[in-house]
């Protein structure tokens, strides 16, 4: 994913939205994990939170991050570091909703499938959710100021590995 | 009674007793079901939750024991009561709910009621309708209501046992432990950051193991190597108690260095750099020099302190080949907001996506797949040589040795 710099921002068009999920999601089935921090601002708020933290107020996620870097560093540890079965993730989202507006930036939401394969078993079902996304003009481009994925899913199938 | 356990059919024990596990018991169904009985359900505390997760009196919590529902519940101010999940009428498991307030517990298939503590207090129908049906008039609430378990409070951590032998709490964790567990679990009040549950297809006592076997937390877990945070060379220590059965990983935060020990671990990422460190960002906060605590308190809780992240891990066995881990994470109520967050950061090591955990719970599944088709076979368990004692090294698989030993002691076996 290259990085286009304009002088003018992108306009927050229903149909900008769609393009920056199609390209969020293409890049992510396709395992490009050093294209999946380019879709967050730098400044930015990242969480893979189960329901339950998330009714109850609390912060604490299975997964955050608080800035682009750290995204970033999630691809390191991912790709550098962590050891894990080879799997395929597949994810199926719905088509997302315009839910508000907020500092120039549009809130949605939709929900989301996230179906894994390992090798020798049938597909199966890693979490079921529902997407809180702030979405802006940054950059001369679409990005993510607030991605917060809230998970149903009351038991991981063992680990979760690639991002959501 | 009791039908003595033996090995299964044609299944021995290696005679390298001590320091070698044959797979079958990761796998066989009839020694799962002998644990269930001896273990989980014999005498042993078991990790039901904490304090702090029912403040007020009726706020109740349900959890799994061994394989049995339970509801935990603020019975009176300064009551906790444990009891059964399960109606005395027909065994309905009544709360459906983790959490829940209710003046009173009630089956909604015929609506017994029961009092928080348990006590069966009312049957619609115990007179019967205009002088028709009813209980007979020996039905007496005292003889039928929930099972009450044997319940301690301890510094915020509430345990429970179905036996009537097992020894009070500080007993069973013995002198030596009891000094581990209350280095953080201190008498400060506790406060929930929140949860992570993960189901892991292997066999509950691997996840014990994981954490008696600090050999691999150097080699495995790369992330951990690379940031200095667990490392082969650093000063460390492995302590179990006299039976065998609890143990402790004490380490020490070393540099990220290159150095003689990382030789031999061979995907050591020297070059790796974080672009945002705040989730390393590391403060001590227990006496002593030690960075990480990891108690194993057999068989139901891992009590993690791994530099500033505060966990109880427990282990929920699903059957042989199982298991649903439950994380809670917890900070001290009056930390304060900057370490509040540096916890909710320091997460991201740890549960299911955990930089580290991840690889616990990949290398665990991956372990009863290969040890559940070749149920003869063994492991070794010679790291460290065969003995069955406390070391001022992490190059061992003492702790393991120590959890088998008393494992066939309990078992029989
Ligand atoms: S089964 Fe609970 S009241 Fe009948
Ligand atoms: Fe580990």
């Amino acid at each position: 994913m290259s990085t286009t710099l304009t002088d003018r921002p992108a306009a927050i068009t229903r149909d900008a939205i769609r393009d920056l999920y199609d390209d969020y999601y293409g890049a992510l089935d396709e395992v490009r994990l050093h294209d999946w921090p380019e879709f967050f601002m730098q400044d930015c708020l990242y969480r893979v939170i189960p329901r339950e933290n998330f009714e109850a107020g609390y912060t604490l996620s299975t997964m955050q991050a608080e800035s682009r870097g750290m995204l970033k560093d999630r691809v390191t540890g991912l790709t550098r570091t962590q050891m894990y079965a080879p799997r395929y993730y597949r994810r199926f989202p719905t088509a997302p909703r315009i839910v508000g507006e907020e500092n120039g930036g549009v809130r949605t939401r939709h929900n989301l499938l996230l179906v894994q394969t390992l090798i020798d078993k049938p597909s199966e079902i890693v979490l079921s959710a529902v997407c809180h996304d702030l979405i802006v003009a940054d950059e001369g481009r679409l990005r993510f100021a607030e991605r917060v994925v809230v998970f149903d899913s009351e038991m991981l199938p063992n680990s979760l590995v690639y991002p959501v | 009674m009791t039908i003595p356990v033996r090995p299964p059919e044609g299944r021995l024990w290696p005679v390298d007793a001590d320091a070698a596990v044959p797979y079958w018991v990761y796998s066989d169904p009839e020694i799962y079901a002998e644990e269930l009985r001896k273990i989980w359900y014999g005498p042993h505390w078991l990790y039901v939750g904490l304090e702090c997760e029912i403040p007020n009196v009726g706020d109740w919590k349900t959890a799994t024991l061994g394989e049995r529902p339970v509801v935990m519940v603020r019975s009176a101010q300064n009551e906790i009561s444990v009891v059964e999940n399960r109606c005395a009428h027909k065994g309905v498991k009544f709360c459906q709910a983790r959490f829940g307030h209710s003046e009173e517990l009630i089956c909604p298939y015929h609506q017994w009621s029961y009092a928080l503590n348990g006590d069966l207090q009312g049957v619609p129908f115990r007179r019967g309708v205009k002088r028709q049906g009813g209980m007979p008039a020996d039905f007496d609430l005292k003889q039928n209501g929930l099972t009450k378990l044997r319940v301690e409070e301890v510094n915020g951590v509430v345990w429970a046992t179905f036996s009537e032998e097992t020894p009070a709490f500080r007993d069973y964790l013995g002198e030596k432990f009891w000094k581990h567990y209350t280095r953080v679990y201190d008498g400060r009040k506790l406060e929930v950051l929140g949860y992570n549950r993960q189901h892991i297809p292997a066999n509950w006592k691997q996840m014990q193991e994981n954490i008696k076997d600090p050999y691999h937390a150097g080699l495995l877990h790369v992330f951990f190597a690379t940031f200095g945070l667990f490392r082969a060379d650093q000063k460390s220590a492995v302590d179990i108690d006299d039976e065998g059965r609890h143990g402790i990983l004490i380490s020490r935060k070393g540099e990220q260095e290159k150095t003689e020990a990382m030789a031999d671990i061979r995907n050591f990422q020297g070059d790796l750099v974080l672009e945002d460190p705040r989730v390393m960002d590391v403060v001590q906060e227990f006496p002593g020099e030690e960075t990480v605590g990891m108690i194993t308190i057999f068989p139901s809780v891992i009590l993690q302190q791994q530099v500033n992240s505060l966990t109880t891990r427990q282990i929920v066995p699903k059957g042989p080949d199982g298991f649903d881990f439950h994380w809670t994470h917890w900070c001290y109520a009056d930390d304060t907001p900057e370490m509040r967050l540096r916890r909710t950061r320091q997460a991201n090591l740890f549960g299911p996506a955990g930089f580290v955990s991840a690889d616990d719970g990949e290398v665990l599944e991956m372990t009863q797949q290969g040890a559940t088709p070749s149920p003869d076979a063994h492991m070794i368990l010679q790291m460290g040589g065969r003995a069955i004692e406390s070391t001022d090294h992490q190059v061992t698989e003492t702790a393991v040795r120590g959890m088998y030993r008393y494992w066939r002691k309990v078992m029989g076996l």
